[in-house]
Formats: C-alpha cells, sequence, structure tokens
C-alpha cells in the first residue's frame, strides 16, 4: 500500500515533511490521513493536537514538535530495529517475551515523551546533570546496571516521581525543593530504579493491553483525532498507568527493594522512610501531593510495610551527616572535573 | 490549545499562592507524633547512647527537625529533648483524633477511586483544579520527543557517575535483601485499610 511507499523515501525528514504536506488542508482527518499516521507511529505524534484542524505546512503547530519529531526519529535504540508505535502496543497485547530490552527503552521512550508532554524539563542543566549523576551511581548497584538510565528533573511544583521502562526516572521540582537531604532523594530514586529494573510499569501495561477493555475506550474517545494511529493506544495505556498508578504490592516492593539498594550504594536506608514520614503528614487534598497520594498506598501503610522488612537490620548502615541538595550543587557538581572533594565529605 | 493554556496559566499562578501553605504542612518538624512502643529518650542518636527517661507507648513527643539515620529528635511535654528510632513514633493524627480520621478517611477513598476505574481511560481526581502534575496534565500532554532527546543528552556514563561517588565518598556496600512481610489485610477493593501502629 501507499504506506510503504511513504515509509521507503527515507529520511526522518522527509517523512515529517510529507507527512506535512499530507495532513494540510485536511480537517478533519481523512481515512487516508489517518493510515498516513498510524505507519509513522509515533513519529507523527507530536505534529498532530487532538481537537484541532491540521495546520498548512508552512506552519507547523509548533515548531518544536517539527523537532520532536525529527529528533524522535533518531531515538530508536542503536542496534535494535524501531518498532512502530503500533508494533509495540501488538507485542505487549500478547506476551511479555516479545519484548526484548531494545523493545523495552523503546516503549519506555514513548511514555517518557507523554511525561514531558505532560510538564516540561527543569531549565537549570546543571541540577540536570546532577540528578543524572546521582540516580547513575545508585542504577550501577542495580541488578540492570547497562541500560541507558536517564534521569531528568520536571518543572513542576508538586511531590512526584515516575519511572517509565528501560530506564528513564523523573522527578519533579516540587519533591527536590521538600526533601530535606540528598540521602532522601536518593531513597526515591533507589524507589524508582527498582521500579524499572522490577519491570514494574511493563508488567502493568502488558496486564491492561491484554485485558483489552481499555482499548475500546480509548479509540472510541479518540475517533475526531489520533483515532486509528495504534501507537496511541499505548500512550493511552501510558497515560492511564501513570494517572491511576501500580499495583500496591509493586510499590512495596518498590520501597524495600529502594531501600536496600540505596544502602547498597553508600546512603542512608532512612531516606526514604523519612520521606514517607513527610508523605504521612500530607493532607489528601493537598493539590500539590495529590497525584503522589491517589497513586499509591497510605503513607502509613507503606512505613508499616518498610517496618517489618527492616526492622534494624539497616541500622547500622544508617547515620551519615547529611548533605543537602544545595550544599551538593555548590559543591562537587559545580566543578565535575575537579580532583579534590569540593564538599564535607560523607563519611560512612 | 488556547483554552488548556490560560486554565494552565491560572492553575499556575493559584499552585504558586498555595505553595506558601503546603510547604509548613509538609515539614515534619513540629509534628505531634506518639510513641507506639515502650521506648527510651536517647541523649544521642543510637541504642546505646545513654537513656533521659522512659517513654511509654502512646506518650505525646513532637519532632524537632533533627534526624540522624534512623534516629530523630523529639521534645517531650516537659521540654525535655532526645531522641528515638523513627520505628518507634506513629504520626499523632494516625492514631487518634477526629480530624486525623477524617484526613485518612478521604486518603483512602481518594485511593479506592483510583483502583475502582480501572477501565477507565483516566482518573478525574480534579475537584479543586490546583496541582501539580495531575490526570488534567497526563490526559492532555501531547508526546514531546524533543524533551526526550534533550533529557537524553543530560544522561550521565558510568564512568562520570563513579566519579561523583569518589567526590562525594560514596562507596558501593554489600547489602543483603530485605526479607518480604506479610502484605497488608486487603479489602475487597484492593486497596489497604489503614494500619495504624501495630
Amino acid at each position: 500500500m501507499n504506506l510503504h511507499a511513504l515509509q521507503m523515501l527515507g529520511t526522518p525528514a522527509r517523512h515529517a515533511t510529507l507527512a506535512l504536506a499530507l495532513l494540510a488542508g485536511l480537517s478533519p482527518l481523512t481515512a487516508q490521513a489517518q493510515d498516513a499516521a498510524k505507519a509513522l507511529g509515533g513519529l507523527f505524534q507530536s505534529l498532530v493536537k487532538p481537537n484541532q484542524p491540521a495546520q498548512p505546512a508552512q506552519q507547523p503547530n509548533s515548531p518544536s514538535g517539527l523537532a520532536g519529531a525529527l529528533l524522535g526519529a533518531s531515538l530508536a535504540p542503536a542496534g535494535g530495529q524501531a518498532v512502530q508505535g503500533g508494533d509495540l502496543f501488538k507485542l505487549l497485547s500478547q506476551s511479555l517475551d516479545q519484548i526484548d530490552e531494545p523493545r523495552e527503552i523503546q516503549i519506555g521512550q514513548q511514555l517518557a515523551a507523554v511525561l514531558l508532554g505532560s510538564k516540561p524539563l527543569y531549565p537549570d542543566v546543571a541540577m540536570q546533570r546532577y540528578i543524572n549523576q546521582l540516580g547513575r551511581w545508585i542504577s550501577l548497584q542495580s541488578p540492570r546496571p547497562d541500560l541507558p538510565w536517564t534521569f531528568a528533573i520536571l518543572d513542576d511544583p508538586g511531590f512526584n516521581a515516575f519511572a517509565t521502562p528501560g530506564g528513564y526516572v523523573f522527578v519533579t521540582k516540587g519533591l527536590i525543593d521538600r526533601v530535606t537531604d540528598e540521602g532522601e532523594l536518593a531513597g526515591i530514586l533507589a524507589h524508582e530504579i527498582t521500579h524499572v529494573t522490577a519491570k514494574h510499569h511493563l508488567i502493568a501495561l502488558n496486564k491492561s493491553a491484554r485485558a483489552g477493555l481499555l482499548t475500546q475506550v480509548i479509540s472510541s474517545q479518540l475517533k475526531n483525532d489520533l483515532g486509528g494511529m495504534v501507537s496511541s493506544q499505548l500512550l493511552a495505556l501510558g497515560k492511564n498507568m501513570y494517572t491511576k498508578g501500580l499495583d500496591q504490592q509493586d510499590e512495596f516492593d518498590a520501597d524495600r527493594t529502594g531501600v536496600a539498594l540505596a544502602a547498597r550504594s553508600g546512603f542512608d536506608p532512612y531516606g526514604l522512610v523519612a520521606v514517607l514520614q513527610q508523605l504521612r503528614t500530607a493532607a489528601p487534598d493537598d493539590a500539590l501531593f495529590a497525584l503522589s497520594l491517589s497513586t499509591h498506598p497510605p503513607a502509613q501503610t507503606r512505613l508499616n510495610q518498610l517496618e517489618q522488612a527492616m526492622g534494624t537490620r539497616l541500622d547500622a548502615y544508617a547515620g551519615q551527616p547529611s548533605v543537602t541538595v544545595a550544599q551538593r550543587m555548590s559543591g562537587a557538581n559545580r566543578r565535575p572535573t575537579a580532583q579534590a572533594p569540593a564538599r564535607p565529605p560523607v563519611k560512612k | 490549545m488556547i483554552l488548556s493554556k490560560s486554565k494552565f496559566q491560572v492553575g499556575m499562578v493559584i499552585s504558586a499562592l498555595l505553595a506558601f501553605n503546603t510547604l509548613a504542612q509538609a515539614q515534619p518538624q513540629g509534628e505531634a507524633a506518639l510513641i507506639k512502643r515502650e521506648a527510651q529518650l536517647r541523649e544521642g542518636p543510637g541504642d546505646t547512647s545513654r537513656s533521659l527517661a522512659p517513654l511509654p507507648v502512646q506518650t505525646p513527643v513532637t519532632r524537632l527537625g533533627d534526624r540522624q539515620g534512623a534516629w530523630i529528635k523529639v521534645r517531650m511535654a516537659d521540654g525535655a529533648t532526645g531522641w528515638v528510632h523513627m520505628f518507634d513514633i506513629t504520626s499523632a493524627s494516625a492514631q487518634s483524633g477526629s480530624t486525623g480520621a477524617g484526613a485518612l478517611r478521604s486518603l483512602s477513598s481518594f485511593f479506592n477511586k483510583g483502583s475502582a476505574q480501572s477501565s477507565g481511560s483516566t482518573v478525574a481526581t480534579s475537584t479543586i483544579g490546583i496541582r501539580g502534575l495531575g490526570a488534567e496534565d497526563l490526559a492532555s500532554a501531547q508526546p514531546n520527543l524533543a524533551a526526550v532527546a534533550q533529557a537524553d543528552a543530560n544522561r550521565a556514563n558510568a564512568a562520570q557517575a563513579r566519579q561523583f561517588a569518589g567526590n562525594a565518598s560514596l562507596s558501593s556496600r554489600q547489602v543483603e535483601p530485605l526479607p518480604t512481610p506479610a502484605p497488608p489485610a486487603a479489602s475487597p477493593s484492593g486497596a489497604a485499610p489503614e494500619q495504624y501502629g501495630r
């Protein structure tokens, strides 16, 4: 079919241009345009906004949208074959065995794009580098040290953290502002890293995809804009997952395994416990905590589970002098090549 | 687009205003807490530190800001200060007081709501419309692959991470995995009922 011809043309830029040209003046989207969109999968999505007539090719909806599409095409994992979003969804609806690591990463990239579509990156590059160094160090002690771990701070006042398959971990700027010290942040990152290493999100996506319930709901919802783009199903599944949260057993597992992972990385195992005690005091209707609270088991229940698991087993690993994020940022991270420790070192 | 943008701006303004309130609420410092099992008020952080006073179950204490590992600094009703293990205290509102119980009830229903609507596309958690990243943001999010590429560019490699750890005097340690406790008793909806202490 003609879609093939489109794909044969080669460069991603060609794809995007053609796609735009195809769309120009088509409102609402015709079946043809939808087919084209389907063929282009994730590449195409940033160009199409729901409930909006397509723009002429000279004026794409947003320049960043176009850039996104172009860059997006190069995001496919090196060495792996780029699979269209729709195919990813199909694979997800079958068996988890179908999802090898490159595909897992690709799914994670699409979901990362959704999270970054809901909130932008926090613009402080030094802080983004800091969270990557910190997170990468912890991930090195995890069972999957070789994933392309990527950490990012979302420009959002709320208190939350997310992970997507393949090694993307997000924290909000509001969370960074509220943690008392680096040990607490490390505890949160270790919790999210565990979601990735244990494939909690991938398994949850697989479950909902196989249940098939959501698919119908979604395709009826998207009838007038992205309907027919199969990969939009993956994104819809993802949106639902991040709104609804994971199974609470997954959260308990991430708490427990994360605490041990933080300790393994040289951090205070009580960092996460301190965060949960803080979360416990947050009012449930507090808008800045709303999504964290609604997507996780009650903090008191998590604390009880952690207490049963930890007892005093990890107390010997605790008690480091705490370093705040600001202290670390003003020290070592500002001088990444400095040989001498720039901050009062954290002594074990 | 225009609509959602103005909504976004209004949201930002209001959430900025709210931030003052919530910051104070979120701080454990000054939080009223209760001793949940018999313990000692210690002079310093650690079991080997001198005992200042016995702490019977249900003793009210106020959390001060300090924490060292598992130990937090507290103040007694008589003004004496000392240290207790984090696991020996529980939030005062979690155990008693009508406002606390009410808050937890609504927290629980928040959670139930999420579970109950699992077959829906997104859960409309919003009645207030002011928040951090929330269900509405996710629902209306357009995938931003350019931002993903930008995030990818900030990655640290293993060598950089090790250098960071070295500068911070962090070293890896052998830590056994923790045992898995029995899950909390589950209610029919799958949501956990609150457990207050043990």
